[in-house]
């Protein structure tokens, strides 16, 4: 059979970074080809030049035997290339079908006909058996949903070739199950998909063959039939992977202790919360992201009002306080997006440290802010996590550095807090395998000091490796409780989609 | 090394900026038919050309430093603040009647006066920082309507309850203040005043207040990034009014030094129509919102208007010549956001393969 | 004089015009994405231009054309600073301001040789259009009829914009750049494009309502003869959410607060109060907008460093 899609020795450099070299890649007609590998392997390079989003250094692309050059993304439509980004192109203020049919729209005399776009997407959808309600508002409408537009969008614009990049990460486990139904349902209508991801079992269940990248290289391409997880994860991180320090059992006192907790905005967001978090104890909380968790640990952490309920840390009450005051009864924060809330991406390493400490009293004197003292500090948590911060040190923007070092050195300013409670959430989200030791080790740490942990992830492995209590956020409320020793992938998915009945979880989101 | 190589190539800009301002002001010139080196000598004569011209460029400085420095403070913070003409009248206004009417001994009504124009400018600022705050409505039009009411409420003052009745023509204006109230000049005979002080200690004050203190760490990171600063446990809302307040307190001084320092008394339109609070602006935008660089900026847009003053008094080329060479100044001033920007985002672009 | 007549309403029409004009020129820049606190500048360069255009053609027609182009290429500056260099839309616009005043004062030097103002009495202004049938019904024909060309121009573009957003696909596909680029740009969608097309017809329409100051109220121009209109065009904007007929509608209020306000000088009422209750109340109507019209000038939060 003839390749759809080959892409030869493709190259791209920034300046003296290497983001992939000399990677090759097949596609065929008909064929599921997963493309794997760890944050920075340079999957998202690779795709980018197919898209025409970046140039390649050096290699060339060929669709169909032809050779093509893509100067944007327009010409990668054109050749029949459709991409479903991760984070989704919508427009919210536009109908579902509008966002389908948008750069293609049915016309006549430059007026945009939209009763026609609506029943060119309704049959579009019913000929693929992708359900959408092409009338409803994006903005209105679920992730999975908005996924599923995405994916229309692509295939009303002709595509042949469907890129899906991490599609999974943000749904829900049914979500995940109907996607890879749909994804093999395109596959036997003779459409091609590369599926970018880095969950290795959604790819043994779906993909016709594996590419691995690693360090930007080709690692090797291998059909399912051939390989299993266990190899492809060898293969992706290129060494085994370190094990974690034993956790020392702590019968601890209680910490946090949080009481019918509610928040609510127009919706209820967080519902009737209560649990507590120990001396010398992860707690983890689970959930497909959008239940509730950002809201609740806003709540926790004074960024969001508390509607009703009680937050207790120690024997303080805390509910309702700012956040320098919660600050100061012993809470610290690895905040859930590190651009959003975590840094000023265009001060430097020093000014991002400092927030939290600038009115410490041992960091100042007579109103002035010791400098100085306060950089020996920030000198110490560099080289005990290893962040790599550039040419100009500590005078280095901090937009400047990696995601991994990045979050490093949150975690490093917040651990040098101190505090007898550390809310942690996404720690290691987007960072490469290195760092993620480097965070999952010193949480850890902290833990086996006699601190308590709350850890908010949306990867499931994280929370089971870490966790010694699991909670499942559904809805905004808490859908269960699992011990270490109880918890599996498979209990906490049942739960994360709003319990055992799966019929009911449509309604997600 | 690499401090000195960053100041080099921060200053390369605002130098490139300034040559293709004046080219353009040479363009215009010879539009008119003048002489452009003519035209040129003139202006530097009109600013600089002796030591009364400096002194009048350092008096003409004097209220465009004070603003830019308040607004410099609110820009840092992340505030738009467009409504330094209104603070600044505000302040103005409520100076000169202190001033006019409060019995007390000369000196302690000067001080009385200065302290009222800062505290009315202030006050007025905080009026447009609280609608923002407590009812969300956004500062950068409100702060902006303002100005008008200000205005016209000071011009309804002098031309009506307060007007000064012993002239022959009824011009909108207060009364003459008494001597004991003015502002000393600086040199005999020489229109710069004390206030020219004013505004260099406030320059130095506002430096160490940002580099050295919480609140202007505070006050930068809120500008920076406000989810950030607000998930560091910095008080928004407090950063955001104190802010206000200084940054119009500083308007409300420039207006009561021009009054208590070169016009003794408040004259309709002796304050707006020189475009004091927008010439300001651009001294801040000119130097990025630092203070130092405040100074000097607002300095050379002072020149621009003194040496513009002299050119009018001695060609045929007119006044406006500085707004031509000051807008130019501002648009490639801004093309260096858009090299910030290039870099920024290179840097994303390395960002998003490396990590994401 | 009665406060309150019909010929209020004729003369509020008339101070509409060129703040409405000016008002959809910035909606259509906001629209797609772009906050431009240029007007005041552009609608300066508008008078200006207008008047030599006319004064050297002799034509108006032609004098509106060169009114046109020499705006559109302000704007077009506008357009080159913030999109292909990338500055602050704020920056840029203060700077076209500037510009416009300093540029349209020492051209009048330059062209005319006078100071302040230019007046030429052989010169001829917007003809008054008297509409065949309407104008003779009483009151309303006052109102409708008797007005400048660009005044039925103004009132024809805001349904004219409102038409183009909601029934064209490029108008569609404008709102999309404006809601979001970076997904505009993905999808292969020419955002720059629209963008620049968005600023030139903001030129245009800036361009017409400085024409309806210099050529239609009164035929002379005076240095800074906008008097804040930019800015208050801006505010009207705002007020109207960038909406076509909300602009109407809030273009309306300052027209009629305006023509008020001169009505009541007449009422020994000291004029800076009337002068002051447009503004007074814009800022009383954002307490009921506060929640919407963020977005439109929200990014400029911001902008400065």
């Amino acid at each position: 059979m003839e390749n759809r899609l080959e892409m030869r020795g493709m190259t791209k450099r920034y300046g003296d970074f290497t983001a992939n070299d000399n990677v090759s890649f097949t596609l065929k007609e008909g064929e599921v080809h997963a493309i794997v590998g760890e944050n920075g392997a340079g999957k998202t390079t690779l795709m980018r030049m197919l898209y025409g989003m970046e140039q390649p250094t050096a290699g060339e692309i060929a669709v169909n035997g032809k050779p093509v050059v893509f100067r944007g993304p327009e010409d990668a439509i054109r050749h029949g290339i459709g991409m479903v980004h991760q984070h989704f192109m919508l427009f919210p203020d536009f109908t579902v079908a509008e966002n389908i049919v948008i750069g293609y729209e049915p016309q006549r005399k430059g007026l945009f006909q939209r009763k026609e776009a609506a029943s060119a997407v309704r049959s579009l959808s019913e000929r693929y058996r992708i359900p959408i309600n092409e009338n409803a508002k994006v903005s209105s409408c679920s992730v999975g949903e908005q996924q599923r537009v995405e994916i229309l969008k692509v295939l009303y614009q002709g595509a042949d070739i469907i890129v899906l990049d991490e599609p999974t990460a943000v749904l829900t486990p049914l979500e995940v199950k109907e996607l890879l139904q749909t994804i093999r349902h395109l596959a036997e209508s003779g459409k091609s998909v590369i599926l970018i991801t880095h969950k290795l079992q959604e790819v043994m269940e779906v993909a016709d063959r594996v590419t691995v990248l690693r360090g930007g290289r080709v690692t090797g391409t291998v059909s399912r039939s051939e390989t299993n997880a266990d190899d492809l994860a060898r293969m992706m991180v290129g060494r085994e992977l370190q094990q974690l320090s034993d956790r020392v059992r702590l019968e601890g006192k209680p910490l946090l202790r949080v009481q019918g907790l509610n928040v609510r905005e127009k919706q209820t967001l967080v519902d009737d919360v209560t649990f507590s978090v120990h001396h010398g104890e992860i707690v983890g909380i689970a959930g497909v992201s959008g239940n509730g968790q950002s809201e609740l640990l806003e709540a926790l952490t004074g960024l969001r009002a508390v509607s009703e309920g009680k937050v207790y840390l120690g024997e303080k009450d805390v509910t309702g306080q700012s956040v320098a005051a919660i600050r100061e009864a012993g809470l610290a924060h690895i905040p859930e997006d590190r651009y959003l809330w975590g840094t000023a991406k265009r001060e430097s390493v020093e000014e991002n440290a400092l927030m939290g400490y600038q009115r410490k009293p041992e960091y100042m004197r007579r109103g002035v802010v010791l400098r100085s003292k306060f950089r020996r500090v920030v000198e110490e948590w560099v080289e005990r996590f290893a962040i790599k911060t550039g040419s100009l040190h500590l005078k280095e923007q901090a937009g400047n550095l990696s995601g991994g070092n990045l979050q490093k050195l949150i975690v490093a300013r917040e651990l040098g807090q101190n505090t007898p409670l550390l809310i942690a959430a996404e720690p290691t989200r987007g960072v490469d395998i290195g760092a993620m030791e480097y965070i999952h080790q010193a949480l850890l740490e902290k833990r086996n000091n006699g601190d308590g942990i709350l850890l908010v992830s949306s990867e499931l492995t994280e929370i089971l490796a870490l966790s010694d209590r699991i909670l499942v956020m559904y809805k905004g409320r808490i859908a269960g409780e699992l011990t270490r020793s109880e918890a599996t992938e498979e209990k906490i998915s049942v739960l994360m989609a709003g319990g055992s009945v799966y019929g009911s979880s449509q309604a997600a989101m | 090394m690499a401090a000195v190589k960053q100041l080099c190539k921060s200053l390369v800009q605002p130098l490139l900026a300034v040559i293709i301002g004046l080219l353009t002001g040479a363009l215009v010139i010879a539009a008119v038919g003048e002489s452009i080196i003519g035209t040129y000598q003139e202006m530097w004569k009109g600013a600089f050309g002796s030591f009364y011209f400096l002194t009048s460029t350092l008096a003409r400085a004097t209220p465009i430093m004070l603003i830019g420095l308040g607004l410099s403070l609110a820009f840092r913070a992340g505030v738009f603040n467009l409504g330094a003409e209104g603070q600044m009248v505000t302040g103005a206004i409520s100076a000169t009647l202190v001033a006019l009417y409060l019995p007390a001994p000369g000196f302690v009504k000067m001080v009385a006066a200065l302290v009222t124009g800062v505290l009315a400018g202030g006050l007025w600022s905080l009026f447009a920082g609280y609608l923002e705050a407590r009812f969300r409505i956004q500062l950068l039009i409100s702060s902006l309507l303002l100005n008008y009411v200000a205005v016209l409420f000071a011009g309804y003052l002098v031309s009506e309850p307060f007007q000064d009745k012993t002239g022959s023509a009824a011009m909108a204006q207060t009364p003459m203040l008494e001597k004991s109230v003015w502002l000393p000049k600086l040199f005999a005979g020489m229109s710069v005043h004390a206030g020219f002080l004013f505004a260099l200690a406030a320059a130095l004050l506002i430096f160490f207040v940002i580099r050295y203190t919480p609140f202007g760490y505070e006050v930068k990171m809120l500008g920076q990034n406000p989810f950030f600063s607000r998930y560091g446990g910095v008080n928004r809302v407090r950063v955001m009014l104190t802010g206000m307040f200084f940054s119009g307190g500083l308007a409300g001084l420039a207006g009561t030094v021009e009054v208590l320092g070169s016009h003794y008394r408040y004259v309709e339109g002796a304050l707006t129509l020189p475009n004091f609070a927008w010439t300001g602006l651009m001294a801040t935008l000119l130097a990025n919102s630092h203070p130092i660089g405040v100074v000097f900026t607002s300095l050379l847009l002072a020149a621009l208007q003194t040496g513009a003053m002299g050119v009018e008094r001695n060609t045929d080329v007119p006044l406006e010549l500085a707004s031509v060479i000051q807008a130019v100044l501002i648009l490639f001033i801004s093309a260096k956001f858009s090299y910030d920007w290039w870099k920024n985002r290179n840097n994303k672009r390395r960002e998003s393969h490396g990590a994401v | 004089m009665e406060l309150f007549d019909w010929s209020l309403v004729s003369s509020t029409i008339r101070m509409v015009t060129p703040i409405l004009l000016a008002a959809l020129g910035g909606a259509l820049c906001s629209r797609v994405g772009i906050f431009n606190v240029g007007l005041e500048g552009l609608i300066l360069v508008g008078a200006f231009s207008a008047i030599v255009g006319n004064h050297f053609t002799g034509s108006l027609l032609l004098a509106l054309l060169f009114a046109a182009l020499v705006t559109v290429l302000f704007s077009l500056l506008f357009a080159y600073m913030t999109i292909g260099l990338r500055a602050n839309e704020i920056v840029v616009g203060v700077a076209i301001n500037f510009l416009g005043l300093g540029l349209t004062t020492f051209a009048l030097r330059a062209v005319f040789d006078v100071k302040g103002a230019f007046y030429d009495k052989d010169m001829a202004g917007l003809p008054q259009w008297q509409i065949p049938l309407i104008k003779d019904i009483p009151v309303l024909g006052d109102i409708i009829s008797g007005h400048s060309p660009l005044v039925y121009f103004a009132f024809l573009a805001a349904v004219l914009l409102h038409f183009f957003f909601t029934r064209t696909v490029t108008g569609f596909r404008a709102l999309a750049v404006g809601m979001n680029a970076t997904a505009a740009r993905s999808l292969g969608l020419k955002a720059t494009r629209l963008q620049v097309l968005a600023i030139v017809m903001c030129g245009v329409l800036c361009g017409m309502a400085g024409a309806q100051l210099s050529l239609g109220q009164v035929t002379m121009f005076t240095e800074g003869m906008t008097a804040g209109r930019g800015f208050i065009a801006l505010v009207a904007m705002m007020l109207g959410q960038a909406h076509p007929l909300g602009i109407l509608a809030s273009s309306f209020l300052f027209g009629l607060m305006d023509a008020l306000s001169i009505r009541l000088q007449g009422f020994s009422l000291p004029t800076q109060f009337t002068a002051m209750l447009p503004y007074v109340l814009t800022i009383a109507a954002m307490f009921f907008l506060k929640d919407k019209g963020a977005s439109s000038a929200g990014s400029s939060q911001q902008s400065t460093r």
